[in-house]
Formats: structure tokens, C-alpha cells, sequence
């Protein structure tokens, strides 16, 4: 059983020194890895992340991250990943990675992700320049997410995001900005590659939990959701292998 | 603000001060204005946070009471976990 870590939408900055810090401290014996879905700062600063970046260094568990709009508002997003990974926070963006645990092959492939909307209103990359910019954006990353997701050779495969794939974990949130909250397009790309868990952040009126059209397990861990340090997720590594072990044996 | 605003469009430029002060940058948080109050919700992360929340808005309407009913979220050790798969 792998145990995952998540949360989302910390909001470090000035002022956040030891809000995580304490209920860190016994993540090794609850958690495998831990999982960090953007929104790590509030302005982007990297002074801010390296608040955060001091909380997490020392832990004895991987730590793997993607960026989140708030990340990337002072134009210094590169600056945020290095002081990220100076802490040994891997971070990605339309990258994977993978990481042994006991033996176990866990990938993730992450990605910020993007806007756009849902299932029969989702803006088109058609008309104004700054129309095709912003829905052409998404439609890259979650290209790219479904390309890097299905070249992933791993036991488990984890997509971590910051925008959410689905409405359904929305709910609580105002109708009228589902648009600026995610978009199906990442759910399509998740449903096409194949995953065992998706993760993301951003919608803090929304709720823990969802699935894609095709089942998969997606859960909204944005801090304000689930109103604690993290969350612990489990999953069966032996599960996938089974069909093709009982197959051997027969 | 250089000018007073129309008492309609309050709610959206305090909000939209909220969004963009450093010493706050909350996207989700709710504002409404009735007669000389300001009444803000929504979650934060640290009782400074929240603090902050007061005196910006203090600074935007002098004028004003603000009233500051947004929380601070709880970050304590999850209690269990969930089997996914």
C-alpha cells in the first residue's frame, strides 16, 4: 500500500512561518511522498516560497510539486522553482517523474493546467488574439500532460495538477468562474493516458471529491477544502498487477 | 481610489484591492457592502491574514466599519486516511 500526501493552495508568504511545520512533523510515518498542487505562495515571490521551501527541508519523505497561478504573478516562476529545488522539491511542469517506494514504481506527471471551462461550455481558441492565447494555453499543457502521463512506466501513475479536470469537485463555487477553475480538456487528457489518482488545488469553495468521465479517483486538495495540513491517500500497487499475474498462473 | 466610487461598485474595488495588495492577495473572498459597513468572508491561513484583511479595507474606506467574518482554515494532522484503490 503506497500512502500519498497531498495539499494544495498553501499561500505561503510573510507571516506563514510554522503554520505547516508542526503537522509535518510526523509525515514519515504516515505518508510515502508528498504531493504539493500549486498555489504555493501568494504573490510569487521567490522570498515567499523559501519560507515554505525551510518548512519542508529536513523531511524524510519525496517531495513533489507543480506551480499554481498565484506561482507565477510576479513574472519570477523560475526563481520559485530553484529556491523549490535547492529544498529538494521536485517540481514539474509537463515533466514526470518517478520515485521507488519499497519497490513500488509511483510516477507523477504534473502540470499547473489551465482554464477554459467544461462539457458543452468551454471556450474556443477562436476569434481575439488573447481568446486563442488563453484557451490555446490550455490545450498545450494538457497535451503535453497526456503525453508525459502514457509515456510513464511505473506501478502507479499520479497526475498532480493545480486546475481541476472536472466540475464536480467545483461544487460550492460561483457558476460564473468554473471557466477560470479548470477545464475538461485535462480530464481527457488523464482519461486517454490512463492514471490511478489525480490530483489538484485552486477551487477553495469547492469539494474533496470527484472522478473523470472514465473513473478515476480525482480529489481537490486545496487547503481551504480539506481544512487540514494534508490529506492521506492509499493506493494498491498490487491491483493493476493482478489481471496479468493470475494470467501467468493459469 | 482618485475618485469616490458609486456605492454599486464598492464591493468589486475592495475586492479587487484585496486581490492585488501583497500583504493579502486572497482571490476568494466575499465583500458586501450595507449602508457604512463592510463586511468581508471567506477562508485564510493565518490569523495575521486575516488581521490584514481589516486594515486594508480600513484603508481603502476610513469611513467605513469593516466587519471581518473570514476564517482561518485549521491545519492540523489529517485524523485517517482514504483507500483510493
Amino acid at each position: 500500500m503506497i500512502r500519498i500526501a497531498a495539499v494544495g493552495d498553501l499561500h505561503y508568504g510573510e507571516g506563514s512561518r510554522e503554520i505547516l511545520r508542526p503537522s509535518l512533523q510526523h509525515l514519515q510515518d504516515r505518508a510515502d511522498l508528498l504531493l504539493l498542487a500549486g498555489d504555493l505562495t501568494r504573490c510569487g515571490g521567490p522570498e515567499e516560497v523559501k519560507v515554505l521551501a525551510d518548512e519542508l527541508r529536513g523531511l524524510r519523505v519525496p517531495v513533489v510539486a507543480v506551480l499554481g497561478n498565484h506561482d507565477y504573478h510576479a513574472d519570477r516562476e523560475d526563481e520559485v522553482r530553484r529556491v523549490l529545488e535547492d529544498a529538494r522539491v521536485r517540481v514539474l511542469e509537463g515533466e514526470a517523474t518517478a520515485i521507488d517506494v519499497d519497490g513500488v514504481r509511483v510516477g507523477i506527471a504534473g502540470t499547473k493546467g489551465f482554464g477554459g471551462g467544461f462539457r458543452g461550455a468551454h471556450g474556443s481558441d477562436f476569434g481575439e488574439p488573447e481568446m486563442k492565447a488563453f484557451v490555446g494555453h490550455t490545450k498545450m499543457l494538457s497535451d503535453r500532460l497526456e503525453r508525459v502521463l502514457a509515456g510513464l512506466e511505473a506501478d502507479l501513475r499520479i497526475a498532480l495538477l493545480h486546475y481541476s479536470p472536472i466540475e464536480a469537485t467545483l461544487e460550492g463555487e460561483r457558476l460564473e468562474i468554473y471557466p477560470f477553475l479548470g477545464s475538461y480538456l485535462l480530464a481527457e487528457a488523464v482519461d486517454n493516458a490512463g492514471a490511478d489518482l489525480v490530483l489538484h488545488g485552486h477551487a477553495h469553495h469547492g469539494v474533496e471529491k470527484g472522478r473523470t468521465p472514465s473513473g478515476i479517483a480525482v480529489r481537490n486538495v486545496a487547503q481551504p477544502v480539506i481544512r487540514h495540513a494534508y490529506n492521506v491517500y492509499t493506493l494498491d500497487a498490487g491491483r493493476q498487477l493482478l489481471p496479468a499475474a493470475a494470467g501467468g498462473i493459469s | 481610489m482618485t475618485e469616490p466610487r458609486r456605492p454599486d461598485y464598492l464591493p468589486e474595488a475592495i475586492r479587487e484591492k484585496l486581490i492585488h495588495d501583497p500583504r493579502v492577495a486572497e482571490q476568494d473572498l466575499r465583500v458586501e457592502v450595507r449602508e457604512h459597513r463592510v463586511m468581508v468572508g471567506g477562508n485564510v491561513s493565518s490569523p495575521q491574514l486575516k488581521q490584514r484583511i481589516t486594515e486594508v479595507a480600513k484603508e481603502l474606506l476610513p469611513e467605513y466599519e469593516v466587519v471581518n467574518e473570514v476564517t482561518v482554515v485549521p491545519a492540523a494532522e489529517p485524523d485517517g486516511e482514504e483507500p483510493v484503490s
